[in-house]
């Protein structure tokens, strides 16, 4: 299918929006039973991989969504309530690599991988953060309190498990491409 | 089943106002929730959202899951907050104030001074009512509003079309893809993948659930495209949706509605008026 615009909202990204958030709903929850037992209490959640790979494959709206709606979803499935601004932060975490998205053509090329990386950091970077700010408003903390307790755990547990996944998926979809001609 | 919703039907009489009404009235507490500081403010709005909770029908053993996390996620926040990064947003309670009690730590031949005031045990206090009082505030919804109705509950709060129907889709994707990962995760087991003993360091453990995460993610792909071909084939999109779940305002609904908007005005005019800031008890102090 031939890109045309960044900001496009159309069939197509509908469907990978409602795709990406009930996968990164289904992961998150299906992977909480594998609890990897991290260093420093951060709880690893490899889905995170998810809303940043659809954000690349499909554009800034569709990995906003993933994020955004998967971690309601997500949220409602384990009955942790509802917490608009960490929901807002891990939808930026997909938009934000979403950017570079009409960027990139071939998925398997080393200069696409790295320049996704690079967004991969960005996005957890400035997703977490805005969601810790809030902190700041809803529960009073200080702002050293919550880059401690809050953005720091968040952004290392995501950047690890988006580093790692994120070019695995890419690599996987490029053949997937490659094969039906997508 | 692997991945289930919470929600199922209470008959409670939370349940019965319109979802619509419930979130209108949910977002304005929060907003007022957060304009105080004074804890005789916060306290009515705990007991306001702790009304709720009760009516609701809720039992412990549903919610003791999300109390926990909510517990430790505050206590570990209020505890650095207190204790290390000197409480508060608020500068009155981190200058001065009346000591109880004093020690110093001596870190590599510096001593670091600490001193814990009655001002910032009372903040710590203030500080937890306000996070429970937000907090039971969105606690009930997942247990108590139907996953069916979440798109026609944000289409008619003024969402676009496509974007509603699109969280719409996304509640009824999460069986298929969990019934999904369970068939992957069965295959990768036959295969000889052991899931439950993951060694190495993080990294490795973090490579190896890509057998999991890769074939779940790229089948969901595929049926993507089929997906969209049957919705294009069906016009999607030139015309304003009709929806099955249909919403209708009822008096109660209004009712919600309005006390949710006067809460929010009555707490502006009474920040207005200089009232709900940090407050202390003056037999604390005296």
């Amino acid at each position: 299918m031939e890109k045309k615009s960044l900001w496009a909202f159309g069939t197509r990204e509908v469907v990978y929006s409602a795709i990406g958030a009930a996968l990164y709903a289904v992961l998150s929850v299906a992977t909480n039973f594998l609890q990897i037992p991290a260093a420093a209490n951060v709880s690893v959640r490899p889905a995170v991989a998810i809303p940043m790979f659809f954000g690349l494959a499909f554009g800034p709206w569709v990995g906003f969504l993933a994020g955004f709606v998967g971690n309601i979803i997500s949220d409602l499935i384990s009955g942790y309530g509802f917490w608009l601004w960490w929901d807002i932060g891990n939808g930026l975490m997909g938009l934000i690599p979403g950017l570079i998205y009409l960027s990139i053509t071939d998925f398997r090329s080393i200069s696409n991988i790295v320049k996704a990386e690079i967004m991969v950091i960005v996005g957890a970077a400035v997703g977490m953060f805005v969601a810790a700010l809030s902190e700041i408003w809803v529960s009073g903390v200080t702002f050293a309190t919550t880059m401690a307790t809050n953005f720091l755990p968040a952004f290392i547990s995501n950047v690890v498990n988006g580093l790692i996944l994120v070019p695995i998926l890419m690599i996987a979809y490029g053949a997937i491409q490659a094969r039906s001609g997508r | 089943m692997l991945v289930s919703f919470s929600y199922h039907d209470r008959h409670s009489l939370v349940e019965k106002i319109d979802p619509r009404a419930r979130w209108i009235f949910s977002i304005l507490v929060m907003f007022a929730i957060t304009l105080f500081w004074d804890i005789r403010i916060l306290l009515f709005f705990l007991a306001l959202t702790m009304g709720q909770y009760y009516l609701a029908r809720l039992t412990w053993k549903e919610t003791r899951r999300a109390w926990t996390f909510i517990f430790f996620i505050m206590s570990t926040m209020v505890v650095v907050n207190t204790l290390i990064t000197s409480a508060g947003t608020i500068g009155e309670v981190m200058q001065g104030g009346h000591p109880i009690y004093e020690f110093t730590i001596p870190i590599f031949g510096w001593s670091l001074n600490f001193t814990l005031t009655v001002e910032r045990l009372w903040f710590a206090l203030t500080q937890i009512v306000r996070i429970l009082s937000i907090s039971a505030l969105f606690l009930v919804i997942p247990f108590t509003m139907d996953p069916r109705q979440y798109g026609a509950t944000f289409r008619g709060m003024g969402l676009p079309d496509r974007l509603a129907y699109s969280l719409d889709l996304a509640f009824r994707f999460v069986p298929t893809l969990s019934r999904d990962f369970q068939i992957t995760l069965d295959a990768q087991r036959a295969r000889g993948y052991e899931v439950e003993k993951l060694e190495g360091g993080l990294i490795s453990q973090i490579r190896k659930m890509a057998p999991l995460v890769v074939p779940v993610t790229m089948n969901a792909i595929l049926s993507g495209e089929d997906i969209t071909n049957a919705m294009d084939l069906r016009c999607f999109g030139l015309h304003r949706r009709t929806w099955i779940q249909q919403l209708h305002y009822h008096w109660p609904d209004y009712l919600v509605i309005g006390l949710g908007v006067f809460l929010l005005a009555a707490s502006i005019w009474l920040k207005w008026q200089g009232y709900g800031e940090f407050w202390v008890p003056d037999w604390l102090i005296s």
